[in-house]
């Protein structure tokens, strides 16, 4: 979700209206386009732009054309005139192949900027960087001034130590690797180039380089000013549709500030691409069924409502088929625009979704409880009456806790493989150690203290297609001066006496308790839990200093049990 | 008058001393405590029965060297007694020899045995003549009553003997120290109730099982308590407040008809993102937003293989969905991706393909999620979300927002709700809900949408799908009155116990 810095006077300048001050007001016209306002004065609005897939709406130009729409400033499908004219050449090497294939060009003449058209081209720019093009490994842009470059242009690839030029913001001359160690965005970017033995760069006739894509550009030809009439604008990258579509955004950013369009021809020398003209403005066309709309919306709306709507959306409807459908032209910008249930969510939109009559679905259902949260319920109830204190703990865990604290040697559980804290690197596959924990935090609270969690547990399964198994249980721990097995043993009969069911103990040895105190607690014949008096060494593992007890128990052999009867 | 056994028997006490008596004569004729009398001395002053008088005295004793005369009487006493055995007239040397006397004791004993009158010393003869019968004198009955009583109050003496005392103290035999005694009389008040007549009744603190079946309860007074003195904490057990909520929360769906559904914590990519639409180099699918599983790292797809070959297709070019689809390469290995659930919406998928499902029908799930966040007041990296679906032929937009409205007045208990387009890979259109509370303002709520076509059709339900998620993290918190987020999981017992139910 991109944050959006605008100045309010270059908005409103493009806007051709004031915007309200009030940032609730705001927030009302911004919400049309999923922008949430997140600070707003005089000089400055920052607006979060919820929808990822509309970078047309990720700079102020891209914002004013939604806006003018849905204000009813200007209406329809916006055109933008690319010329005719034979564009200049850009001619791209083979050995581009697999480091970075795809270049588009563009050049937008008789613009002038001002200064706070620069700071925003350049915002835009670095957003589009960051978040469509992901840190400009998969696009970037470069911004040049036209009227000091010798077309034809050559995207061809150089040596690091082959080729100087002076990058942006620099007075000397650096080889490209040297770019890579003391240029800012050499060291930030220079991981993309890096794995190459050659790196690529754009240079024009007489041999002034451009940039060295996605790195930097040149301090001479790559630097507008409001002094810039002409501007050349290239995107490269590894998607060539997403190139494409970078390149349009930027160029009818600069068109919305007055600029007229001129094509650039691309010629690549690969087998299933040959000479390409961009960019491409194209507007795409799809038909929409009137009764869809009607249905997703749940509101009659007349054909001339629904083409209303859509002209405030931006888009075209060029061909009215029958009484039940359209065909909508679909801006060059919107390549979100996947499915005719994207123009319904514009047309409802446009609407206002404050508008509609909210209702509540005439459809007739039976609730309830998934039938082992019932159990679930009933041994939380059971628990609670005991005088127990429940508690809830994270199931993200580590081995220290889970086994050495425990005094137990390691289990193998299920490991995160991209743990962001050392306290937590696997899911836990019991839930003893996590109340243990929580004690250790109240040794200051009076006792005694008796608490209980019921909560999952996680461990491999390799016959689950996640290969995993959730197990639900409950543990429960008492710790006082004179706690010991046979108050957990009374809590364990208790419980299962209110569920009128048996279980059985079996003498276990295990680390975390008192040898000859602790057992094995058997369900239907089958191993369910432990239950024991907590070993002395494991107390002091948690720097408790009184006796304690507990017992654990997977619900699901309780479950199988009940069922069973 | 209600009187407690002890005050009853303080006030006969003093009706047998005639209305006045010390604290140390009441302790010894009552039978009570020095302490006990004191106590009771209070009370029964608070109630007007008594007056406790304050009165400064001189309290005294003998020294070690009183005591010693004391037991073996006044120096001059026993030269004088001496004397009388030898006839009346005796040289001094042997007088003294006689008595055991020497020293500078000698002159001492003489002197007090001329004072006193009793004999003449001729110091030119070295002689001593007794002059007459030497009476007892009150510094020597001083003497006597001190040995035997241990202490004496100077006031209580008669003129003769606190003169005396005077002179023991010159002859630095006797102590004296002050201090204040309590005196207690009774007021006429005292005196009329002790006439109506005051009779002692056992008192009993504790109720017993034998005073209950033997009868003696009723010989007994069960003794008063003071009821607003503070009692014992008592710490019931409770159910965590933050899981008794997402009940409340639970229980209220099912009163709308919602149907509980589950699913794994471990999830395969499929179900979270894949089934979802999100194509497979979203951002939002990369590493820093998922928690991904080490070992193995692969889930087994097969039995969905119909459907994930539709998904697969519909990514790359819309399938039979009318979408133009993301147009890419579909990975089925990165379908496979074992991670941990991201959001409850895994679940509903799992529901959509599930043979239980139900059309029409209303679910939710609450659910344990995870991201990759460092824990904060504001992050946690698991939480629960509270989510669902409503699966039905004629379903549009306008019975999400119904949905969604009832849920801020059932759930959030809002005075007005405000929806907001909102954006989700997975819906379309996507809707958010902002409920008001009076006293709260507003509040983001939850977050909405219809399935896109391009997640219902390859799943194979071609009827609307609503889907909802509520942010009640935020509404518990709010209610709670907590604005740290890690108190959702708190490891604070003494905040547990005393949390309040309301």
């Amino acid at each position: 979700m991109p944050t959006i810095e605008v100045e309010r006077e270059d908005l409103e300048l493009l806007l051709g209206l004031h915007l309200p001050i009030d940032i609730e007001e705001l927030n009302e016209v911004f919400s049309f386009i999923k922008g949430e306002v997140k600070y707003a004065d005089e000089k400055e609005i920052h607006i979060d732009i919820k929808d990822s897939n509309r970078a047309d709406i990720w700079g102020v130009e891209g914002i004013a054309r939604a806006l003018r729409g849905i204000l009813g400033i200007e209406r329809g499908l916006k055109r933008y005139r690319l010329s005719e004219e034979q564009g200049i050449n850009v001619l791209v090497d083979q050995r581009l192949r697999n480091i970075r294939p795809y270049i588009a060009c563009a050049v937008v003449k008789g613009i002038k900027l001002s200064d706070a058209a620069i700071r925003h081209i350049m915002r835009f720019q670095d957003k589009m960087d960051q978040t469509y093009g992901r840190g400009r490994r998969r696009t970037s842009i470069g911004l040049y001034d036209f009227d000091l470059i010798t077309p034809p242009l050559r995207y061809t690839v150089s040596k690091p130590d082959e080729t100087r030029f002076i990058p942006l913001g620099f007075d000397e001359e650096l080889t490209l690797r040297e770019i890579l160690k003391v240029h800012p965005k050499g060291i930030m970017y220079g991981h993309i180039v890096e794995p190459y033995d050659v790196w690529p760069i754009l240079i024009e006739s007489k041999d002034k380089v451009l940039s060295f894509p996605p790195i930097i550009n040149s301090n001479d030809l790559g630097r507008l000013t409001v002094e810039t009439r002409n501007v050349l604008v290239e995107v490269t990258g590894t998607v060539y549709s997403t190139v494409l579509y970078t390149l349009t955004n930027v160029i009818l950013a600069l068109a919305d500030r007055g600029g007229e369009i001129f094509p650039v021809e691309i010629h690549y020398p690969y087998e299933d691409l040959g000479c390409v003209r961009t960019p491409n403005l194209r507007n795409e066309s799809m038909e929409l069924n009137i009764q869809y709309v009607r249905k997703i919306i749940g509101i009659q709306l007349s054909l001339q409502e629904i083409i209303d709507l859509l002209e405030r959306s931006r888009y075209g409807v060029s061909k009215i088929l029958n009484k039940d459908a359209l065909i909508v032209e679909i801006p060059c910008y919107r390549p979100d625009i996947m499915h005719p249930i994207d123009i319904v969510e514009d047309i409802a939109i446009a609407y206002d979704l404050n508008k509609m009559q909210p209702r509540w679905p005439q459809i007739s259902t039976v609730g309830g409880l998934h039938r082992e949260s019932s159990l679930r319920n009933l041994i939380r109830e059971i628990m609670v009456g005991l005088g127990y204190q429940e508690v809830l703990t994270f199931t993200l865990s580590n081995p220290e806790t889970l086994f050495g604290k425990m005094s137990i040697p390691p289990e193998k559980v299920v490991e995160l493989a991209n743990p962001k804290v050392s306290s937590m690197t696997c899911l836990r596959n019991w839930l003893l150690p996590n109340l243990m924990e929580f004690l250790s935090h109240n040794t200051h609270v009076e006792y005694p203290q008796r608490i209980f969690e019921v909560g999952y547990c996680v461990i491999h399964d390799e016959k689950q297609i996640n290969k995993t198994r959730d197990l639900e249980k409950l543990a429960c721990v008492t710790i006082h001066s004179s706690a010991c097995f046979s108050e957990a043993k009374s809590i364990l009969d208790a419980l299962f006496t209110n569920l009128d069911l048996e279980y059985g103990l079996e003498e276990v040895s295990h680390g975390s308790f008192i040898d000859g105190r602790a057992g094995k607690i058997i369900v239907g014949g089958e191993e369910a839990g432990l239950i024991g008096e907590i070993h002395p060494q494991v107390l002091q593992n948690w720097n408790l200093e009184n006796p304690a007890a507990a017992f654990e128990i997977e619900l699901d052999k309780m479950w199988q049990c009940l069922k069973s009867r | 008058m209600d009187l407690r056994e002890n005050e009853r028997k303080v006030l006969l006490a003093l009706k047998k001393a005639n209305g006045r008596a010390s604290i140390d004569e009441l302790a010894e004729s009552s039978g009570l405590a020095h302490v006990a009398v004191m106590r009771t001395a209070l009370s029964l002053e608070a109630k007007k029965m008594v007056k406790i008088h304050e009165r400064s005295i001189t309290r005294i004793s003998l020294n070690e060297e009183g005591k010693k005369y004391a037991e073996d009487k006044l120096p001059e006493r026993r030269l004088a007694e001496i004397l009388i055995s030898m006839g009346g007239e005796a040289p001094i040397k042997c007088l003294l020899e006689a008595a055991s006397i020497e020293g500078e004791m000698s002159a001492i004993a003489l002197g007090w045995l001329a004072r006193k009158g009793w004999a003449r010393i001729d110091s030119k003869e070295q002689k001593v003549r007794l002059l007459r019968e030497p009476e007892t004198g009150a510094d020597e009955k001083i003497l006597t009553m001190l040995n035997m009583a241990g202490t004496l109050i100077l006031e209580d003496l008669s003129g003769e003997l606190r003169e005396a005392f005077k002179m023991l103290k010159g002859r630095k035999i006797v102590e004296a120290h002050e201090e204040t005694i309590r005196d207690l009389e009774l007021t006429d008040e005292g005196w009329r109730l002790l006439e109506r007549g005051v009779e002692v009744i056992e008192e009993v603190t504790q109720l017993t099982p034998e005073l209950i079946i033997t009868g003696k309860w009723r010989e007994k007074k069960i003794l008063k308590y003071d009821i607003k003195a503070p009692a014992p904490r008592t710490w019931p057990g409770k159910k965590h407040p933050y899981l008794r909520f997402l009940d409340e929360m639970g229980e209220k769906l099912i009163a709308l008809g919602f149907k509980e559904m589950r699913g794994p914590i471990v999830e395969v990519s499929f179900f979270n993102c894949d089934g979802l639409y999100m194509p497979q180099d979203h951002p939002a699918r990369e590493i820093h937003d998922m928690y991904l599983i080490k070992e193995p790292e692969y889930g087994d797809l097969t039995p969905y293989r119909s459907f994930l070959n539709q998904v697969k297709e519909t990514h790359e070019c819309g399938w039979k969905s009318g979408s133009k689809g993301w147009g890419y390469k579909f990975s089925l290995l990165m379908a496979a991706r074992l991670m941990l659930r991201s959001h409850t919406t895994a679940v509903s998928v799992r529901t959509l393909i599930s043979d239980e499902l139900e059309i029409p029908g209303k679910y939710f799930a609450i659910a344990r999620c995870y991201r990759p966040e460092f824990v904060d007041r504001t992050h946690l990296s698991e939480f629960n979300q509270v989510e669902g679906i409503v699966v039905g032929e004629d379903l549009t937009l306008r019975d999400l927002l119904g949905i969604l409205e009832r849920f801020a007045i059932d759930m959030a208990g809002a005075d007005k709700v405000k929806f907001r387009p909102d954006y989700f890979p997975f819906t379309e259109p996507s809707v958010e809900l902002s409920a008001y509370k009076k006293g709260y303002g507003w509040m983001e709520f939850g977050g909405s949408g219809i399935f896109r076509p391009e997640v219902t059709l390859p799943l194979g339900i071609n009827v609307p799908v609503l889907a909802w998620g509520l942010g009640v993290d935020r509404l518990f918190m709010m209610k709670a009155g907590i604005s740290d987020i890690r108190y959702l999981f708190t490891q604070d017992l003494g905040w547990l116990r005393r949390k309040g139910m309301i």
